[in-house]
C-alpha cells in the first residue's frame, strides 16, 4: 500500500519533470557536461593500453603482452603500421635487429609510452605475471587527474541537482495548494516525502551511472559509486525540501539549492589543493567525504572498509541535518 | 455519520478561537448544510473533521473513526471538494484525476465519466493551468467523488460558477444522496441550502447559533414576517420585520406610529432572511 503510492507520486513527478524546460534542463545538464569533458580531455580516459604486434613473429612475446594490456596481431608489418596510424594510444612493438622497437604515432599520451616500454622491458628481463602484477595494474590503470577531478566534481553536481529538482517539486505542490488533496487520501505523509524524495534520488543515481559510463569510467566499481551518490544525494534531497518549502518561486528555490555550492567547492579545493594536516577542517563537510569517496573510486583504490568508514561519516552528518529539518518538512507539508 | 462534541480549534494556539465549542450531529444519508458569514469557521471545521487541521480540543469522529487518531483507511470513505480549487496545473484534466484515483486502496470511477459529468468533456487533454476559475472548481468538485465517498465533505462546491452549472452540481449532490451518501455542505447559497439540505447549522464568529431543518425554521419564522414600505424624508424605504422578535415588534411600531406606510404585507421567509434575523448578520 505504502510502496504502492510511493511509486504512484514519483511517476507522476518524474512524468511532469520531463514536460518542463527547467527541471528537464537539471535531469539533462550532467549528460551534457559528461559529454563536454570527453571533449575537454578525450583519449584520456583510455586506461586500457593497445598494442599492434605482428602474428607468428614472436608469440611468447604476444602472450606476455597480453597478460597485462590488450592485444591485437596483425599479419605483416606493414599492417601494424597503419594501425598504429589509425587510432589513437595504439603502440607498434616491432622486431628490429636483435630485440623490439616501439612504434608510435606521436599523440599517444606519455603514460601509454611509458607502459610500453616498460612491458618490453621486463618481458626482456623475463619477469613473469605473478612477480610484477601489482606494480603494473597500479601504473597502468591511474587515471590522469584532472579528468578525475572534474567527473568527481560532476557527480557532487548531480546530487545539488536533484536536491534542486525535489525543491521544483514541492514548490509545485505548493503553487498548485495539492498537498492538501493528497492528505485526505490514504497516501500518508512520509509516502508522499518518500515519493517525492525517490524522484530525486533516481534522476541522481542514473545520471551519475550515465556519467560514468560516458565518460569512460566503466571499470570503477558502480556498486560503490552509486552508493557514495546516494548517501551525498540525501543531503541535497533535505535542503531541496525546505527550499522548496520555503519558496515562492522558481527562481528563488533554485538560487537557495545553489548555496550548496560554496561548501561544495569549497571541499573539493580542500581535498585537492590543502595538504594533509589542515584537511581536517573540512571534515564537517559531507561533500568532502563523498568527493574523497569518488575519488578512491575513480582511481579503482577503493576498499570497501574505507569506504563504508566514508559513507558512514557522510550518512551521520545528514542524520544530524535530517533531526534538525524533518519536523519543519513534516509541518510545511500539512 | 459525524458526531463533533465541544470542538475548539485557534490557529494561533491561544484563546482567539476560530472554532468555539461546535457540538453537533449528522446522520447517515443526511445532508447536512454549514451556512455563515465569510469568516465564521465553517472552513475551519471542515479542515479538522478532514483530518487537514490538528484537533485541539473537544471530540469527533467521522465515518467511524476517531478523528484524534486518523486512520489513513478513513480516506478511503470521505470525498472532500475543497472551497479553492487545488489540481495540478501541469496535468491535463484527465491525468489529474486517474493520478488521484490511484491513491485509494478501493474501487474509484472513471475519470472520464466524472469529467463530463461536471461538463468538462472534450476538455480533459487540456492542462488545468490553462482551465478558468470555474473550470478548476469542477474539476476539484469532480475529483471529490473519485472514490465513491459514503461521507462527503463539500466546501463551497458551487461558488463561483454560473447558475447553470450550479443547478447542475446541485442535481449531482442530490443524486448522490439519493443513493445514501451523507452529504457536509458548506455554502452562501441559501437557494442551493434550502434545496438540499436535511437540517442546517448557523455558524457565526465560531459558535453554532441554531441547528434546525430548513422547513421547521420556516414554519417558525414562515409567514411571521412582515414587509413594509413607508415613506421618509420624501423617499420609500422597504424593511422586514418579524413579528416574534420583541426588538423587532417595537420597531414595527414606532414605524407604524411615526412614517407614512404605503405598503404592507406578511410574507414567507427566505432562509437568507431567517438567518439575519437569528444571526443579526447577513451571509455575504
Ligand atoms: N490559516 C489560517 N491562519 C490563521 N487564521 C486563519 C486561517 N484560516 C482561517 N483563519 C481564521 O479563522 C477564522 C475562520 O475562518 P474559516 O476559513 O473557517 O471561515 P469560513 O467560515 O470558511 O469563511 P469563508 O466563508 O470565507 O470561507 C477567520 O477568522 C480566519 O481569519
Ligand atoms: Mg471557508
Amino acid at each position: 500500500m505504502m510502496i504502492k503510492n510511493i511509486w504512484i507520486i514519483f511517476i507522476r513527478d518524474i512524468r511532469v519533470n520531463t514536460r518542463e524546460f527547467m527541471t528537464l534542463y537539471m535531469m539533462i545538464i550532467p549528460l551534457v557536461l559528461a559529454v563536454g569533458i570527453n571533449l575537454l580531455s578525450p583519449g584520456i580516459n583510455d586506461t586500457s593500453v593497445n598494442f599492434a604486434l605482428v602474428e607468428n613473429e614472436n608469440p611468447e612475446q604476444a602472450a606476455y603482452f597480453d597478460d597485462f594490456a590488450h592485444v591485437e596481431l596483425f599479419s605483416d608489418q606493414q599492417r601494424v603500421e597503419d594501425r598504429v596510424r589509425s587510432r589513437d594510444d595504439v603502440v607498434g612493438i616491432l622486431p628490429k635487429d636483435n630485440g623490439y622497437y616501439i612504434m608510435t604515432q606521436g599523440n599517444e599520451s606519455e603514460l601509454v609510452l611509458e607502459y610500453a616500454k616498460l612491458l618490453n622491458v621486463l618481458y626482456e628481463s623475463d619477469v613473469q605475471l605473478e612477480d610484477a602484477r601489482s606494480e603494473i595494474i597500479e601504473f597502468g590503470r591511474t587515471v590522469p587527474p584532472l579528468k578525475k577531478m572534474l567527473v568527481n566534481m560532476l557527480l557532487l553536481l548531480i546530487s545539488m541537482l536533484a536536491g534542486m529538482l525535489i525543491a521544483m517539486n514541492i514548490l509545485e505542490e505548493k503553487m498548485d495548494q495539492t498537498v492538501s488533496a493528497i492528505n485526505v487520501t490514504p497516501t500518508s505523509r512520509s509516502a508522499f516525502i518518500l515519493g517525492k524524495s525517490f524522484t530525486g534520488m533516481f534522476v541522481a543515481l542514473f545520471s551519475s551511472i550515465a556519467c560514468l559510463l560516458i565518460t569512460g569510467f566503466y571499470n570503477v566499481n558502480l556498486g560503490q559509486a552509486a552508493l557514495v551518490v546516494f548517501s551525498s544525494t540525501i543531503l541535497s534531497l533535505l535542503i531541496g525540501f525546505i527550499q522548496g518549502i520555503n519558496s515562492d518561486d522558481a527562481m528563488e528555490a533554485a538560487g537557495s539549492v545553489k548555496l550548496m555550492f560554496l561548501p561544495m567547492a569549497g571541499s573539493i579545493a580542500g581535498y585537492e589543493f590543502v595538504t594533509g594536516n589542515w584537511q581536517i577542517f573540512f571534515y564537517w563537510s559531507p561533500f568532502y567525504w563523498a568527493y574523497r569517496a569518488n575519488d578512491m573510486i575513480l582511481s579503482k583504490s577503493g576498499t570497501w572498509p574505507r569506504l563504508i568508514l566514508y559513507i558512514g561519516i557522510i550518512l551521520a552528518i545528514c542524520g544530524a541535518v535530517y533531526t534538525l529539518l524533518a519536523p519543519r518538512i513534516r509541518k510545511g507539508l500539512q | 455519520m459525524i458526531e463533533v462534541e465541544g470542538l475548539y480549534y485557534s490557529y494561533s494556539n491561544d484563546d482567539n478561537f476560530a472554532v468555539k465549542d461546535v457540538s453537533f450531529k449528522v446522520a447517515e444519508g443526511e445532508i447536512f448544510g454549514f451556512l455563515g458569514p465569510s469568516g465564521a469557521g465553517k472552513s475551519t471545521t471542515q479542515g479538522i473533521l478532514t483530518g487537514l487541521l490538528q484537533l485541539q480540543k473537544g471530540n469527533a469522529s467521522v465515518a467511524g473513526y476517531d478523528i484524534k487518531n486518523i486512520s489513513r483507511k478513513m480516506f478511503n470513505k470521505i470525498g472532500m471538494s475543497f472551497e479553492q480549487s487545488n489540481v495540478y496545473s501541469k496535468m491535463t484534466a484527465k491525468e489529474n484525476l486517474s493520478f488521484y484515483s490511484k491513491l485509494f486502496d478501493v474501487e474509484t470511477r472513471d475519470p472520464m465519466e466524472l469529467i463530463n459529468l461536471v461538463g468538462l468533456g472534450g476538455k480533459e487533454n487540456m492542462r488545468t493551468g490553462e482551465f478558468s476559475k470555474g473550470m478548476k472548481h469542477r474539476l476539484t468538485f469532480a475529483r471529490s467523488m473519485i472514490n465513491n465517498p459514503s461521507m462527503w465533505f463539500l466546501d463551497e462546491p458551487t461558488t463561483g460558477l454560473d447558475p447553470a452549472i450550479a443547478a447542475d452540481i446541485k442535481d449531482i449532490i442530490k443524486e448522490h444522496n439519493n443513493k445514501g451518501v451523507t452529504v457536509f455542505l458548506t455554502t452562501h447559497n441559501m437557494y442551493i441550502a434550502d434545496e438540499l439540505c436535511d437540517r442546517v447549522a448557523f455558524i457565526i464568529n465560531g459558535e453554532i447559533r441554531l441547528i434546525d431543518s430548513p422547513k421547521n425554521l420556516k414554519l417558525q419564522y414562515g409567514k411571521k414576517l412582515v414587509e413594509v414600505e413607508y415613506g421618509q424624508d420624501g423617499n420609500v424605504k422597504k424593511e422586514t420585520f418579524s413579528t416574534i422578535l420583541q426588538e423587532d415588534k417595537d420597531l414595527l411600531n414606532k414605524i407604524i406610529a411615526d412614517k407614512e406606510i404605503l405598503t404592507m404585507h406578511t410574507k414567507e421567509a427566505t432562509l437568507e432572511e431567517i438567518f439575519i434575523k437569528v444571526t443579526g448578520r447577513g451571509l455575504a
